[in-house]
């Protein structure tokens, strides 16, 4: 009887670094796409930033964040979220709508880590477009960019690696379900729709109407956005520091773990397109 | 049992009902269908058994819709069976999809397997990664399917800007990269003009006798099958038609061959009956297409030779032509009678 060899982990961790890399560099092929999208949406960050500033100006106490605080949140929200747009779901919903699902099904990586080594691609190209844009924040916001100590970047820092990780896992589900529907637009505006309400990317949850807060905090997206940000800003005390991270651990491996189970229920159902 | 080789595949009673939701064409008839949990089941593939052994190289021809890509897809752990037992290398192949991903290479002719966006030397050094190919592996495969491919003209260009035929080769190429145990080729010969089909075939024969690959090769074009196959797999609406060598196939299924005959002058009634007569006692038939043009359909008994002969003897020739013994003729044949109701 001849065993068949398994992949080794070793292989495992060599095949996912390479995949990130040379999807990264799929990336930057594109990266005219990606610039334009990137001003369009800077543009309009800047007069949401405006507005902001506005009302401040008006009314210096309009809310529980002063003036500084306020845009030094903001600017750093959309950092995060330039950081963090992951193009798990479209290039995904491309492939299934395509059948090309089958070749990321016979890798020896394995299915997740196929995914999650071309979402790390994703963030390392994101993370290129981060440097101009904390450099523009700077003009706004000045040193309310700063980071509260060196602790609160190391934390701030872990808790972006987590909110990666809760926002593959939401990805890596919504994958699942647009096999089962063979096209999952729908489920990826719906996304798209909790993920701006919910994440604190337009406001951080202590502006939010009591009901509205009290949902978000039973949902994953404010850790995508609120909860790294807090704690880079030093918004979040030292002492709320080792709750939010656990929360934002358990978050990531619950979903991608879900996603992981959800998979295996799937495919004994789904279907692949073509050929 | 120890030192028992695991075959290379092993299918019993293997069957894949796709379930689709039923679709109604017009407005009204297609939003209730929408909304509407009714579906269809459809059997692609139906009581499917056979096995290969490791190192055998099989053909698995059929119609469109035949139902090669569904076995294949189950073959490589794609698609769950709907019924039936299934195991590739000794493992069954979605449970265990990563550990038989390590020792399988595929292709699927219609998908593009490697990044679309960077060129294709640099998915190869990915999978070299992704697989641990070792070196003198790499090296081998790698060089191989350069030359024999002639992928070096196009090699650093993005994938996507190649024509079809390229992707193919280098999609074909890096499906083999690791010298895998066993081979799917989903007709991996599309879009390929017939000098690059040979090449293609001779990288098969060349990688099988180099490592000993077992190959599953779906293809329309039975050239492919002839150079590289020794084994059939004959699939008619999702059932097995023919399993068995390629030469037994034709021994059993070519019916004999045709004689095509073109006449200089047309031949009287008296001269037809004589001719008729002097083959009488062989299994032959006689069709006038047109009164310069006659069929002369010869049974496996009757001797061409014969025939032949007898046909120069009676009839003024102007040219002559015998056909049937390839295999697309015969598995044309074959289609037309198991679809002719019995
Ligand atoms: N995902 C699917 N859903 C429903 N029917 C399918 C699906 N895939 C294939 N079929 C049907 O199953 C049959 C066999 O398809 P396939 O295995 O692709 O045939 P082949 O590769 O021999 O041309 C075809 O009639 C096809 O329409
Ligand atoms: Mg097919």
């Amino acid at each position: 009887m001849t065993t068949l060899a398994a992949p080794t982990l070793r292989q495992v961790i060599g095949g996912f670094c390479v995949l990130a890399q040379k999807t990264a560099q799929t990336k930057l092929t594109y990266r005219l796409a990606t610039l334009i999208t990137l001003l369009a949406s800077g543009f309009a960050y800047c007069v949401f930033l405006l507005v902001w500033n506005e009302v401040y100006r008006q009314n210096p106490h309009a809310g529980p964040l002063s003036r500084e605080q306020m845009l030094g949140y903001l600017v750093i929200a959309f950092l995060v979220n330039a950081l963090l747009i992951l193009n798990v779901e479209s290039r995904f919903l491309q492939r299934v709508r395509m059948g090309l699902v089958a070749v990321d099904l016979v890798r020896p990586l394995g299915f997740v880590f196929v995914q999650l080594a071309q979402a790390t691609g994703d963030l390392l190209v994101n993370a290129i477009y981060a440097v101009p844009i904390y450099v523009v924040g700077l003009a706004f916001a000045g040193s309310a960019l700063y980071p509260a100590s060196w602790l609160a970047a190391v934390l701030g820092g872990v808790s972006v690696a987590l909110a990666f990780l809760i926002g593959f896992g939401v990805s890596y589900l919504i994958v699942q379900a647009s096999f089962v529907l063979q096209s999952g637009y729908g489920v990826l505006f719906a996304r798209a729709a909790l993920h701006q309400v919910f994440s604190g990317l337009s406001a951080p949850l202590v502006m939010f109407p009591a009901p509205l807060r009290r949902v978000a905090v039973w949902l994953p997206f404010r850790h995508e956005i609120e909860t790294p940000v807090r704690l880079w800003l030093g918004q979040a005390t030292l002492a709320e520091a080792p709750r939010l991270l656990l929360e934002q651990a358990a978050w990531g491996m619950g979903l991608v773990l879900t996603g992981e189970l959800v998979f295996r229920a799937v495919m004994h159902r789904h279907q692949i397109q073509g050929g | 049992m120890a030192g028992t080789m695991v075959p290379a595949i092993l299918a019993e009673n293997l069957g894949k009902t796709y379930t689709r939701r039923k679709r109604k064409s017009g407005f009204w008839p297609g939003l209730r269908a929408y909304f509407s949990t009714e579906s269809e089941r459809f059997a692609a593939v139906t009581d499917l058994s056979f096995r290969v052994e490791r190192g055998e190289s099989v053909g698995l021809i059929g119609e469109n819709g035949a139902g090669k890509s569904t076995t294949v897809k189950m073959l490589t752990g794609i698609l769950v069976p709907s019924e039936g037992r299934i195991e590739t290398l000794g493992v069954v192949p979605w449970r265990e999809r990563r550990r038989l991903a390590q020792n399988m290479g595929v292709v699927f002719g219609q998908k593009p397997q490697i990044l679309w966006d960077i060129p294709a030397r640099e998915s190869f050094r990915l999978l070299k990664v992704m697989y641990a190919i070792p070196d003198d592996v790499f090296r081998f495969t790698y060089d191989e399917a350069v030359e024999r491919l002639e992928l070096a003209e196009f090699i650093d260009t993005p994938v996507r800007l190649l024509s079809l035929g390229q992707r193919m080769r280098c999609d074909l190429a890096a499906s083999l990269l690791h010298a895998p145990a066993v081979a799917f080729l989903d007709e991996p010969t599309i879009g390929l003009d017939v000098l690059v089909k040979e090449r293609v075939r001779e990288h098969l024969i060349e990688m099988r006798r180099r490592f000993g690959t077992t190959i599953v090769l779906t293809t329309h074009d039975l050239k492919d099958i002839s150079a590289t196959c020794e084994r059939l797999l004959v699939l008619d609406r999702g059932r097995l038609l023919y399993d068995g060598s390629r030469q037994g196939f034709e021994e059993r299924f070519a019916h004999g061959r045709t004689l095509l005959v073109d006449l200089g002058s047309e031949a009287d009634a008296a001269t037809r009956g004589a001719l008729e007569r002097d083959l009488a006692d062989d299994d032959v038939t006689f069709t006038w297409d047109t009164p310069h043009r006659l069929r002369v359909e010869c049974a496996r008994s009757a001797s061409a030779p014969k025939v032949t002969a007898s046909v120069l003897e009676h009839l003024h020739v102007a040219d002559l032509a015998v056909q049937g013994a390839e295999l697309d003729a015969i598995v044309t044949r074959l289609y037309r009678t198991a679809k002719a109701p019995a």
